[in-house]
């Protein structure tokens, strides 16, 4: 198992036991614990999966296995981007490994990032979503909890299916995806008039930032990956739990809010920050225009984070609690973010 | 000729899963479908590996003759996208399958890519549970069998997942629990 999935099975097990300990009882405990813990090891399998095949063979089955949880969307609606995940990753790794034209390797390139925006749910395959439905019944797990181990394994994979050249075409369509998320779940998340969908939105910009990361294939582009991945499972996903989900909660303008939204904007010295300028140091090195566009791209992140902090409230007991714990450790992860990075092996 | 005719069988057993909204049609559609991948796989997979592949697809196919919508509902009014679906992507896969791929395994590669294109296609538009299940048992056999591309020795180890996957994904319940 790579170690880069290892850690982020580790955040995945991190935030299920934040979930368990301090966000409120939406569901019971017991059944979220059950299938947290199913959903873990589920994905630890497919980390653990010796063969691309098997890797897909169990992302298959995790999908079933979350669409049978109790939820609002019905079963078939639950595996619609899922399917279309598998079937393009599976589509993919056939071209990859056919004989013939250079072509068909750019066509599995553009398959297996096609495949891994579907899995986790981004743009142009959003899941169908519903503020209410139960966190393990719902697309955030797909994007906070299973998604970055499954995208960990699917680029760590292609770069073994594919040829150079067409690794680098993987990497600009990973950018290219990642752009688009970006621009589209920040303004989303500013626009939006639903502050479940909000969230929703802010979760896809950051995998923007994590998808542009994969993309830059340099050493600073998969540091800067983890470490928005790091903030999306034990910042955003925390957060969005703590928060109550369908934005009832009174909007309010405390101290607390405002750190929550410097936090979610990813402002110093908070992990996104040090993901952020890791990133503009990649595509810097990769080529200076991206820079610019990422960090023009980054200051749409402000008015969706204002919005998604004030929706807070002010947390009490537990989630106060909660909060203060998510806030620290984003702070010891942006000041020194080394120990973190190493374990991964980067 | 055999694996020519088995690819035929692949593509027709996935156009019956495309095409069909009852349990009987869906049920011999996934039972032609894991038959005629087996039978292109049979020379990389060897028996076991073609037997765990059908025996996926039966398992599969037994589930959905006795659960689902009653009767055949093969080509329902408003089927003829699905019909002109199945045939341009049949003609497709096989175009891109035997001519624009080289080297042998020509009928593998189009009953995998048929398989894969149309199950994808039809998990994406279906609204039935039943018939969701049926594609992605279908899509696991064909993942199975397109193993038999990869050069990796683990390649024994996927046809038996994807069988096992395959019975699965049928025989698991459509909802566990109504969570509030």
């Amino acid at each position: 198992m790579l170690p880069e999935s290892i850690e982020l099975l580790a955040f995945a097990a991190a935030s299920l036991v934040f979930a368990l300990a301090f966000a409120p009882a939406l569901a019971p405990r017991r059944a979220l614990a059950v299938q947290g813990g199913a959903g873990l090891a589920g994905t630890a399998a497919v980390a653990a999966a010796p063969a691309f095949d098997l890797a897909v063979l169990g992302l298959m089955l995790l999908a079933v296995l979350q669409a049978a949880v109790g939820g609002k969307r019905t079963f078939a609606a639950c595996l619609k981007a899922p399917g279309v995940a598998v079937a393009l990753l599976a589509l993919a790794a056939l071209f990859a490994r056919a004989e013939g034209p250079d072509l068909l390797q750019r066509f599995a390139a553009v398959g297996l990032a096609a495949g891994l925006a579907a899995a986790v749910g981004l743009l142009p395959y959003l899941h169908t979503f519903d503020p209410e439905e139960p966190i393990a019944a719902s697309p955030v797990a797909w994007l906070a909890y299973i998604g970055p181990v499954v995208a960990a394994v699917i680029v760590a994979d292609a770069h073994g299916l594919l040829t150079a050249d067409a690794g680098a075409a993987f990497g600009a369509v990973l950018i290219g995806f990642g752009l688009v998320n970006m621009a589209w779940g920040s303004v989303g998340a500013w626009l939006t008039e639903n502050t479940g969908a909000a969230w929703r939105y802010s979760f896809a910009a950051d995998w923007g930032l994590a998808l542009s990361g994969f993309g830059i294939t340099l050493a600073d582009g998969r540091r800067a990956a983890l470490l928005v991945l790091f903030t999306v499972v034990l910042g955003r996903l925390p957060l969005y739990l703590v928060s109550g989900r369908s934005g009832k909660a009174p909007v309010t303008d405390r101290p607390i809010n405002l750190l929550v939204a410097a936090a979610l904007a990813g402002s110093a010295p908070f992990a996104g920050f040090a993901a952020r300028v890791l990133l503009l140091r990649g595509a810097t090195q990769l080529f200076w225009p991206l820079a610019l566009v990422l960090a023009l791209g980054m200051l749409l992140w402000l008015p969706g984070s204002l919005r998604l902090g004030r929706s807070l409230g002010i947390p009490r007991r537990r989630q106060a609690v909660g909060v203060a714990l998510v806030l620290a450790a984003n702070v010891a992860a942006g000041l020194y973010p080394l120990p973190l990075l190493a374990a991964a092996g980067l | 000729m055999v694996e020519a005719a088995s690819g035929f069988v692949a593509w027709l057993g996935v156009s019956l899963v495309v095409l069909s909204d009852g349990r009987r049609g869906l049920a011999l559609g996934m039972a032609l479908g894991a038959l005629g991948l087996a039978g292109v796989s049979l020379p990389a997979a060897e028996p076991i590996g073609a037997i765990a592949l059908v025996a996926g697809g039966a398992v599969a196919a037994a589930r959905r003759f006795t659960a689902g919508p009653a009767g055949w509902a093969v080509m329902p009014a408003g089927s003829t996208p699905r019909l002109v679906l199945c045939v341009a992507g049949g003609l497709l896969a096989l175009w891109v399958g035997v001519a624009v791929m080289t080297g042998s395994g020509g009928a593998l590669r189009f009953a995998v890519m048929s398989v894969v294109g149309l199950t994808g296609a039809r998990a994406l538009a279906g609204e039935n549970a039943s018939v969701v299940q049926t594609a992605l048992a279908l899509l696991a056999v064909a993942i199975g069998a397109g193993a038999g591309l990869a050069p990796h020795t683990l390649i024994v180890w996927t046809y038996l997942a994807a069988g096992l996957v395959a019975a699965a994904v049928t025989w698991l319940p459509d909802r566990v629990q109504r969570a509030a």
